[in-house]
């Protein structure tokens, strides 16, 4: 092995580069598909009550070694005008919780009048979690009618989208009264973030299964027919979408120790790989194979958002440049990935270079995967001001990780142009323009370039031998951001090196950054602001699910003949 | 009800910016109540005493005068227990090196207490604090408490004495969720709801980049 340094954040914590982010096998879905395999989880359906008008319960357990989690899926009948993908919605398709042990009948009366509620609901410290979901219309009803008729549904139809079902929040972590993840993180199959959430998504994807055959089977009855059973090739390619907007955002900005934690394994990950002298034979052949079919991956992901076309049309001219390279480096040469990941910085576009980082960690799972033990957070120690820093060491600080916005202008109005808030309906997170609309007297802490750059120009009237206990007490407007940079200089992933706050902002990035760390596939923009992705689609099926077939799902098998 | 640690800190963050606390003051108000919930006292009933009691107040006006002065004391002659529990905290280092740190009229004293347990964190030792008699103790995980309970949650103390290194005896165990009273819940939530921007149409329909149709 040779040491290779991380890369630097001032290269990786840019915006543009956060937002051409992948799934890697550091993804938490990927992580819990592993485990599950790996220890064997058990998976059953122990309730299926629902009506011939899709109303109704069912519940899905998982078993681990050493526990049992129920997915308590509650379907609904709702009516169209009521189908809104957006946080201020008050009804879905479906609503579920992700509960803790085995429920009980009473368990289950009393979620049937809370999930279905959602925010307006009450759970306790047995539920994880609390979801919805909402249909995708046009293939819902192409799927049920197609089967119902004794058909299977189309490939085409089933490609164009991807999903039966988009969920629009899976909300862990002590909301709405659910359990606190300090509750459960020192269960191993938590201990690696985001988890609770994973799992509730896998579980409610086979519950979506089910639940289109139930319906396709109750249309085919009324009609004196019997419906075709989904084929399992079909339902395996088959996600769950998802729709996310602003909510996410905030955050990678708010949970700065974990936002580091997530990057810096991703980042020694690479660095190890890179780092390899030798590559064997068979990584070598699982590398191209992996990049064959990630191709097919890419040929499915389609967008009609103006700026997610020109960043896939870049990705396709990647992947043909990546094609040419990898007929004329010598992989068996000393420093393979070293190599081939320097020609990929050089050459590709930054969607191309992070799809690379990806590809470069998938052979080396024996290398890379005990980085996701240390992706967790524990603010406790961060959380502090170390006060007896003098002025000196802070200006520093900030001069060597702000120095952007330190450099920046923020009294032209572009560089500030937006805001972002809380509305007070249902509590969502917006962003606004400063100069147009009253929302600046609520602006949250989410431009923490302007606001170190402004602790900067305050500190600039004090002595360097003077504590930064002193200054903050006289300025508490800057704890915030110097707690901030404090963190930032102990976690040198923490901080988005760009403007949050400025006209040309796409907070689509974040959001990407973040749904690449769950292992979301098909980034779909629909604004600068929201956009849909497909999660676990072509995972194997809670029966399927072995060491073979855990690891490499994400990538579409190759054509019969093409392996 | 019980409500989930991470409910109490967000809604506490929210109010305390909502009384008109910076962010960076906001965030100690946080973590502190939340602290206190999990040790089982009434963390929301005593941070809505406070924010009710300096509503909207400048924050030197009830700040420590002087980090260095031999007494820490304010302007106002009553003191925030969160600005002077935060600056304490960030004080650790001082603190061990004077063993102790007095301050006069400290408003609902409890609310001190959870920054005494960052400083002990930070320093490896337990830290103490009496007032009228009641004696805390801490070393950041667990805590130790002698004195009568309505002392404890008074609203006004003349003289806090926080020291270093404390011993620690007949020690509390932190729980994962806290009974919070609906009352306070409600008296936070008005502040709290100062920081929410009023939804217009156009907000609606810009600020979260809607439009679209769902039914898709």
């Amino acid at each position: 092995m040779t040491e290779v340094p991380n890369r630097d954040p001032e290269l990786v914590m840019r915006l543009a580069r956060l937002g051409s982010f992948h799934q890697s096998r550091l993804s938490f879905k990927r992580v819990l598909t592993r485990r599950m395999a790996a220890e064997s989880w058990r998976f059953d359906c122990t309730a299926f009550e629902i009506d011939g008008n899709g109303e109704g319960h069912a519940v899905y357990t998982a078993q681990t070694p050493e526990r049992t989690y129920s997915l308590i899926a509650f379907a609904h009948d709702l009516p169209a005008e009521k189908r809104s993908d957006r946080v201020i919605a008050e009804a879905w398709d479906a609503t579920f919780t992700l509960f803790d042990g085995v429920p009980e009948d009473a368990d289950i009366q009393r979620l049937a009048q809370n999930i279905p509620l959602q925010e307006a609901g009450r759970v306790t410290g047995r539920e994880l979690s609390v979801s919805r979901a909402n249909r995708s219309v046009r293939l819902w009803e192409h799927v049920v009618a197609s089967l119902a008729a004794g058909d299977q549904p189309e490939t085409a139809q089933i490609e164009a989208v991807g999903y039966l079902m988009r969920t629009t929040a899976v909300y862990g972590s002590g909301k709405l009264g659910a359990a606190d993840r300090e509750m459960i993180a020192d269960r191993p199959e938590f201990r690696v973030p985001f988890q609770v959430e994973m799992l509730s998504v896998y579980l409610t994807r086979w519950f979506v299964t089910d639940l289109v055959q139930h319906m396709a089977c109750c249309r085919a009855q009324k009609n004196g027919m019997t419906a075709a059973k989904l084929a399992p090739q079909i339902a395996r390619t088959l996600g769950i979408g998802n729709s996310t907007g602003l909510g996410m955002a905030p955050f990678l900005l708010n949970h700065p120790v974990l936002f580091n934690n997530w990057i810096a394994a991703r980042e020694a990950a690479l660095s190890r790989v890179r780092g390899i002298d030798i590559a064997k034979g068979a990584d070598i052949a699982l590398f191209h194979e992996l990049f064959e079919r990630s191709t097919l991956l890419f040929a499915a992901w389609q967008s009609e958002h103006p700026l997610q076309r020109e960043k896939l049309a870049a990705l396709q001219a990647d992947v043909v440049a990546l094609r040419l390279c990898l007929q004329t480096i010598d992989l068996s040469a000393p420093h393979p990935w070293d190599r081939l990941y320097q020609w990929a910085e050089q050459n590709l576009s930054l969607e191309g270079q992070e799809w690379v980082v990806s590809l470069l960690l998938e052979p080396y799972g024996a290398l890379v995967d005990d980085l996701a033990e240390t992706m967790a957070a524990d603010n406790t120690a961060t959380f502090r001001i170390a006060g007896s820093m003098t002025i000196a060491d802070m200006r520093a600080l900030l001069e060597r990780v702000y120095h952007w916005a330190i450099e920046t202008d923020w009294s032209l109005p572009a560089n500030r142009a937006r805001a972002w808030y809380v509305s007070e309906e249902k509590l969502e997170p917006r962003l606004g323009e400063r100069f147009e609309e009253p929302v600046e007297e609520y602006e949250q802490p989410l431009a923490p370039g302007r606001d170190a750059a402004a602790l900067h120009r305050a500190l600039s009237h004090w002595p360097d031998d003077a504590q930064v206990a002193e200054f903050i007490l006289r300025h508490p407007e800057h704890r915030h951001a110097l707690r901030r940079a404090q963190i930032v200089g102990r976690a040198p992933y923490a901080e988005i090196r760009d403007n949050t706050i400025s006209e040309r902002v796409m907070p689509i990035d974040m959001l990407r950054c973040k749904l690449a760390f769950f292992g979301a596939t098909k980034f779909d923009p629909r604004s600068d602001r929201w956009l849909r992705i497909c999660m676990y689609g072509n995972a194997p099926l809670p029966q399927e699910l072995t060491s073979d077939t855990a690891e490499y799902w994400p990538y579409p098998d190759l054509p019969k003949g093409d392996a | 009800m019980t409500y989930s640690l991470n409910e109490i800190e967000a809604l506490s963050k929210r109010a305390a910016r909502g009384s008109g606390l910076a962010w960076g003051l906001a965030e100690e108000a946080a973590k502190g109540t939340r602290w206190l919930s999990a040790f089982g006292f009434q963390g929301t009933d005593l941070l809505a005493d406070l924010l009710e009691m300096n509503d909207r107040i400048p924050a030197i006006d009830v700040s420590p005068v002087s980090l260095r002065a031999a007494v820490w004391h304010a302007p106002a002659r009553r003191m925030s227990p969160l600005i002077a529990g935060a600056s304490l905290s960030d004080c650790a280092v001082r603190l061990m090196e004077r063993g102790s740190i007095t301050m006069e009229n400290v408003c609902v004293p409890l609310l001190a207490v959870p920054f005494m347990g960052g400083a002990a964190l930070r320093l490896g030792h337990p830290v103490a604090v009496e007032w009228d008699g009641v004696r805390v103790a801490t070393d950041g995980r667990h805590l130790c408490l002698h004195g009568e309970t309505d002392i404890l949650y008074t609203r006004m103390t003349t003289e806090m004495v926080f020291s270093t290194p404390a011993k620690m005896t007949g020690t509390k165990e932190p729980v994962m969720r806290a009974s919070v009273s609906p009352q306070s819940w409600d008296r936070l939530a008005v502040f709290a709801h100062r920081t929410f921007a009023p939804a217009t149409d156009e907000s609606r329909l810009k600020g979260a980049g809607a439009g679209l149709n769902d039914n898709d």
